[in-house]
């Protein structure tokens, strides 16, 4: 028995009539795949926490396919933040071989430095979320196959099929029988002859595609998203925002508190933290966006003639900055780097200890 | 390559290699391409839009994003948006310092205006701002004159990436 997946597409925000068709062409390709279902949403990153929108996401149950134009990271701790919690699904429709290598570096090196992030501590319950960026390709075609070879890989972990499947042809309800069924009985079995037959509909059989359409008018929002597989709970988020965003919770981990609160336009936070946990989705620069790696885009940078300073400040110097200007924005007194600045002495911790270290710790454990 | 429209008597035009992008010397420019032109009520308020240059190198413009909330204060050059168009991207930059008065909402929802009627209805936003070093039609052509290497340079080295 192949069980049904839902599909949610989430919307673009922009009236770019290339990705309303790409979005629509999908939807389209997925009605005729039996046991999906397809859930369109606005641009997910915009949705409210109590909105019909988001209130239907959660309603949600079983693995669920994502297909937004965010990144795959920002679509799925989007969901996290909004209560809708799953492991990541692997994905194969990826920008190219390099993102993989990059995923996998990460992995990596989060195998070998041996934080604890917050992930670790948490239970996370036994579904997977598939994420899809539109962004990867314009064919339609490419995230059909994405999805049919999703729905696929959750049908073949529930049910053995024997090799006399091969055998039965399909019918034309898309039932393509039960294990170890002759051609004959499912014959028997679709086309029950007494009214008291269990339906074939209703059993989570592969009835065709379910279309849910929402439309939600709220306007376009912008906050920080916590990726909780890269955060270690530093805490320097919340020292150095001074617009209230971050809080913790009951068991005194971070979390976006009150994302409204945040200023718009404002990605300061993001270049403070440590481990890069911190993502503003809608940010033009794709590191702060959530990519994995920076993607190039097709479409022409006119910013350089309409206007764009010169770069060249550091990090924390920029944070510091864009911090001032929405300070000063909001009628309050610019601070610079005086607060909440990263604290760069407790960094040294994670740094191999050197000889010098090693004598001061046998200083201090001589019980002079 | 600038010439006195014969279409108008208040505008000039700039030829951007076939195309002809008119400027009415009804306003001034801004060098980051934008037109500004003072409220009939009030002169220190200025209503700011892309010009014809910018239109053409843009093409049609499907989304328009604004980082902040009108009324707000702008440095000169802060980041303020971002547009995407059909051929391009663009972060957008205040053309001055002064208080953003109000954005054009009706672009938020529909953007083309800004390609259909880009010195009226396309108009961007309004800010209060005291500077007067904005510059005549007839400077600003010479400054695109200045510029159109460069900007042809620009996107010819990105499309050949």
């Amino acid at each position: 028995m192949a069980k049904r997946i839902s599909v949610v597409v989430s919307q673009s925000p922009s009236k770019n009539p290339a990705k309303r068709k790409l979005e629509e062409d999908i939807v389209a390709g997925l009605l005729f795949e039996n046991g999906i279902d397809v859930t369109i949403v606005p641009n997910l990153y915009d949705i409210k926490p109590d909105s019909t929108g988001m209130l239907a996401l959660r309603q949600i149950s079983g693995n669920l396919v994502v297909i937004s134009w965010l990144f795959e990271r920002a679509a799925h701790w989007i969901l996290d933040r909004n209560a809708i919690h799953g492991r990541v699904g692997e994905v194969l429709l990826k920008n190219d071989d390099e993102e993989e290598e990059a995923w996998e570096e990460d992995q990596d090196s989060e195998a070998a430095d041996h934080k604890d992030r917050v992930i670790d501590s948490r239970t996370i319950p036994n579904r997977k979320i598939y994420c899809l960026d539109l962004k990867i390709t314009n064919r339609a075609q490419e995230f059909i196959d994405e999805v049919k070879r999703i729905h696929n890989e959750n049908a073949v972990q529930i049910v053995g099929l024997g090799d006399i499947i091969k055998s039965v042809p399909p019918q034309p309800n898309g039932f393509a029988g039960l294990n170890g069924a002759t051609a004959s009985a499912v014959e028997r079995m679709s086309s029950p002859t007494n009214d008291t037959a269990l339906s074939l509909e209703g059993n989570g059989l592969d009835q065709p595609s379910v279309v849910n359409r929402i439309e939600d008018t709220g306007g376009r929002r912008w906050y920080p998203v916590i990726d909780y597989s890269r955060c270690t709970n530093c805490m320097e988020c919340i020292d150095f925002c001074l617009f209230g965003v971050y809080g913790v919770d009951a068991v005194d981990t971070i979390l976006v508190e009150q994302p409204d609160n945040c200023r718009k336009g404002c990605p300061a936070c993001s270049r403070v933290c440590p481990e890069n946990a911190i993502m503003f989705p809608q940010h033009k620069t794709p590191a702060i966006a959530g990519s994995s790696e920076a993607v190039a885009s097709l479409k022409i940078d006119l910013s350089q003639l309409f206007g764009a300073p010169a770069e060249g400040r550091s990090a924390e110097e920029l944070a510091a900055l864009e911090r001032d200007e929405q300070l000063i924005a909001a009628g309050r007194e610019a601070v610079g780097l005086t607060v909440g600045m990263p604290r760069r002495q407790e960094q040294r911790d994670t740094e191999p200890k050197d000889d010098l270290d090693d004598l001061v710790d046998e200083l201090n454990d001589l019980d002079i | 390559m600038i010439h006195e429209s014969s279409k108008s008597d208040s505008n000039l035009t700039f030829m951007m290699g076939e195309f002809e992008a008119e400027f009415p010397d009804d306003r001034r420019y801004a060098r980051n391409h934008m037109w500004a032109q003072a409220a009939n009520d009030d002169p220190s308020k200025i209503r700011f839009g892309f010009t014809a240059y910018a239109v053409r190198l843009l093409q049609d413009v499907y989304f328009l994003d604004w980082m902040l909330d009108a009324p707000s204060s702008l440095a000169e050059s802060q980041e303020i948006g971002s547009i995407e168009s059909k051929k391009a991207e663009s972060a957008l930059y205040a053309p001055g310092s002064g208080q953003l008065v109000q954005f054009n909402h009706t672009l938020m929802e529909d953007p083309s205006a800004i390609n259909t009627d880009k010195y009226g209805a396309g108009w961007l936003f309004e800010m209060q701002i005291q500077q007067s070093d904005f510059l005549t039609a007839r400077q600003y052509l010479e400054l695109l004159a200045e510029v159109w290497d460069r900007t042809q340079r620009t996107i010819k080295g990105q499309l050949n990436e």
